[in-house]
């Protein structure tokens, strides 16, 4: 299996603040793989090192074999990207920015495309409403659609589930695990405990920019724990170290 | 109450201060009033050309505008704020989360806006303008006069948007209605010979005039406090794929979705035809007045060239429209150099400006000066090629915020006057030597070239 991403010592500062503090970790083709950390620990830092969108301090990465630092645009070439925050253009129809997007990404099949992922996501009816009209999970559904467009064998996802509602949060995170079954890769990032729980082989747990643990999610838990209980215990034990 | 009123002061305070920076902005009513102290010194040398009264009808117009523009971004500036900070979270959008009324939170609203903008910018102006007062042999009572009067203005404009903007949430139908009537009534007053409310009392201050000024603000701002709701109703937009064919046709152009896009942006957003009126359309027209007067203290000098010259500084606000919707990082997760956004924009860039070359053609068709139509158009075409140069390579993509950072601006003035002036002076000796402003355009393209590498290693902020 060929190791998709591969973090070593990443280190990002912001001022005298450490974002992220010397994080080595590694994602096998496959995998799909959890980011878990409190708000502010540092996730959405580490995946903006890996996809190239700023640049580590420290340390290196290396992303379907290329470095995200050197060679940002043929990284994101290659990876999907779902940013926890970004909104797509106001002024575009959801059709419109997939298009937009299919363009950038110099893709052929361009309708066929979209129509499977409104199809897929469920908001074929949205199509032609501009963006800005949009609510917030449809154009969370819009910024999934738009990282699997070129479909990728790498997708990187900040918050995958945020602002979905529970029908649509079931068909992403059944897609999900389809796709890695199909041999895609995925990372996520997230807060909340239970999707790490049922779709991630492996997490790694972020806490204060640093990486308090990585391995099998069942790992984590531990016999006759929760996960719950087992990430509270090393959040908060490394807090009060 | 007081303590809504203190929170959204600081609010409005820190939104201002992110932006522009604490001492940039802080620095901002002293910028005005020395704008203002200089304005009032030249107001002799107008006289001839422009009566005082024209000139204060100029000045109230001018802060009707101002409070027309701050009620309006003020009650639908949240698409903006949202691209800039993110999803926007205001105490005035909070009447759902907080246990505050609508009304009491949006009269808080109105009132935080009279006191924070009288201070920032009636005030100012109105305390240079008394400075200069003695100087141009006014009574400094005539400042006092200025305040209360340019207060009533910005007033009435602010006032009137909001209640505007409390019918819109309601009803098209009903704003329509409303705007139809006060048409009307408007035209009616004009045909009776009737004053704006503020400048009769700048020139009469007397109770009458007051008191009906007090009406124009009250009135509206009372109805729009009684009928505020935030259950506005659904105006959802939809389209058919318009972007598709457009970069089709563009392809030859390169960078056809960019162009693309940004044509749908420019259509497509609030204030179209307002941008162009405020931002073109009444600067042009302002330089015109003062060329008009130029030409009575400078023999020989020809309109059309100074008149081009400074039509392709203005010029350079078509990119502010252009990149009123975008920043860097809307691109950071798709495999797109900053340097390719930048190359697009200037291509959205160069089909706009066909506009000023239009006006400048109708504006040497009217004057009659098609002889130096040639030197005119050479000089507009390197002004906006350098001024835009200069504004990408200090701003990127945020000219609207860049520019009102005392600093950036203060670089901005100094990378263009000296050429500017340096080009009308050589025009003031002959036109052809407009020609001479060609050498702008190696500069602007070195400068290009420094912005696209600037920008480039630009890196996304973090905490």
């Amino acid at each position: 299996m060929q190791q998709m991403i591969e973090a070593t010592e990443l280190t990002k500062n912001y001022g005298n603040v450490a974002a992220v503090n010397g994080i080595s970790f590694s994602v096998m083709e496959g995998e799909l793989f959890g980011l878990l950390g409190p708000n502010g620990s540092g996730k959405t830092t580490m995946i903006r090192m890996l996809t190239g969108q700023v640049r580590p301090t420290a340390g290196s990465a290396r992303v379907m074999g290329l470095d995200p630092a050197e060679d940002p645009i043929g990284a994101r070439k290659l990876i999907g990207i779902v940013p926890e925050q970004e909104t797509p253009p106001s002024f575009l129809t959801a059709e419109e920015y997939l298009h937009f997007v299919a363009r950038i990404r110099n893709l052929d099949r361009i309708d066929e495309r979209c129509d499977r992922w409104f199809d897929l996501l469920g908001f074929q009816e949205k199509r032609d409403v501009l963006c800005k009209d949009l609510s917030r999970g449809t154009r969370q559904k819009l910024m999934v659609a738009q990282a699997f467009l070129h479909e990728p064998r790498l997708v990187l996802i900040d918050e995958p589930l945020i602002n979905l509602d529970p029908i649509v949060q079931r068909t992403v995170k059944d897609f999900l695990q389809e796709y890695v079954r199909d041999g895609g890769t995925v990372l996520i990032s997230t807060h909340i405990l239970e999707i790490a729980e049922e779709i991630c082989d492996r997490v790694g747990v972020l806490h204060d920019g640093k990486l308090l643990y990585c391995g099998q999610t069942e790992g984590l838990a531990g016999p006759g724990r929760s996960l719950e209980r087992s990430f509270l215990d090393l959040v908060r034990g490394d807090a009060g170290a | 109450m007081p303590d809504l009123f203190s929170a959204m002061m600081k609010e409005e305070w820190r939104i201002h201060a992110t932006i522009f920076g604490s001492a940039g902005f802080a620095f901002f009513p002293v910028v005005v009033a020395i704008f203002a102290f200089a304005g009032s010194l030249a107001l002799p040398l107008f006289s001839d050309t422009l009566p005082s009264t024209v000139m204060a009808m100029l000045a109230l117009a001018f802060f009707l505008l101002a409070g027309v523009m701050v009620g309006s971004f003020g009650t639908m500036g949240r698409e903006f704020m949202n691209r800039r900070f993110g999803q926007a979270s205001l105490v005035a959008y909070a009447s759902r989360s907080l246990p505050l009324s609508e009304r009491r939170i949006f009269a808080t609203f109105i009132v935080k806006d009279t006191v924070y903008y009288i201070l920032l910018y009636v005030l100012p102006a109105a305390a240079g303008f008394t400075a200069a007062a003695p100087f141009i042999a006014l009574d400094p009572i005539w400042g006092l006069r200025a305040f209360v009067s340019l207060a009533l203005a910005f007033l009435i404009g602010l006032s009137a948007v909001c209640l505007l903007s409390t019918l819109y949430a309601r009803s098209i139908g009903l704003l329509a209605g409303t705007v139809v009537v006060l048409a009307g009534a408007g035209l009616a007053a004009l045909g009776m010979n009737a004053v704006f409310p503020p400048y009769a009392f700048l020139i009469d201050p007397a109770p009458g005039s007051l008191a009906l000024s007090l009406i124009l603000i009250l009135v509206p701002a009372a109805a729009s406090v009684l009928l505020v709701t935030v259950d506005y109703p659904d105006r959802t937009k939809r389209f058919t794929n318009r972007f598709e064919p457009l970069a089709e046709r563009l392809c030859p152009l390169g960078s056809a979705h960019f162009i693309a896009k940004d044509a749908l942006d420019l259509s497509r957003s609030e204030g179209g035809a307002g941008k162009v009126i405020f931002s073109f359309i009444l600067p042009l027209g302002l330089v015109w007045v003062c060329l008009r007067i130029l030409i009575r203290f400078i023999p020989g000098i020809d309109p059309l060239v100074v008149f081009a010259i400074l039509l392709g500084v203005i010029s350079a606000t078509i990119y502010n429209w252009l990149t009123e919707f975008d920043s860097f990082t809307s691109y950071t997760f798709l495999p797109v150099e900053v340097s390719a956004v930048i190359d697009g924009k200037l291509k959205s860039y160069a089909i706009a400006n066909l506009l000023p070359v239009a006006v400048l053609v109708l504006a040497a068709a009217s004057a009659g000066g098609a002889g130096s139509l040639l030197p005119a158009l050479a000089a507009f075409l390197s002004v906006s090629v350098y001024t835009l140069a200069v504004t990408v390579y200090l701003c990127g993509l945020s000219p609207n915020i860049m520019l009102y950072h005392a600093w950036v601006f203060l670089r901005y003035v100094l990378m263009i006057s000296p050429a500017l002036l340096l080009l009308i002076f050589a025009s003031l000796l002959d036109p052809a030597y407009a020609f001479g402003s060609l050498f702008l355009v190696p500069a602007a393209g070195l400068l290009i070239a420094r912005a696209r590498s600037k920008w480039q290693a630009w890196d996304m902020p973090g905490y």
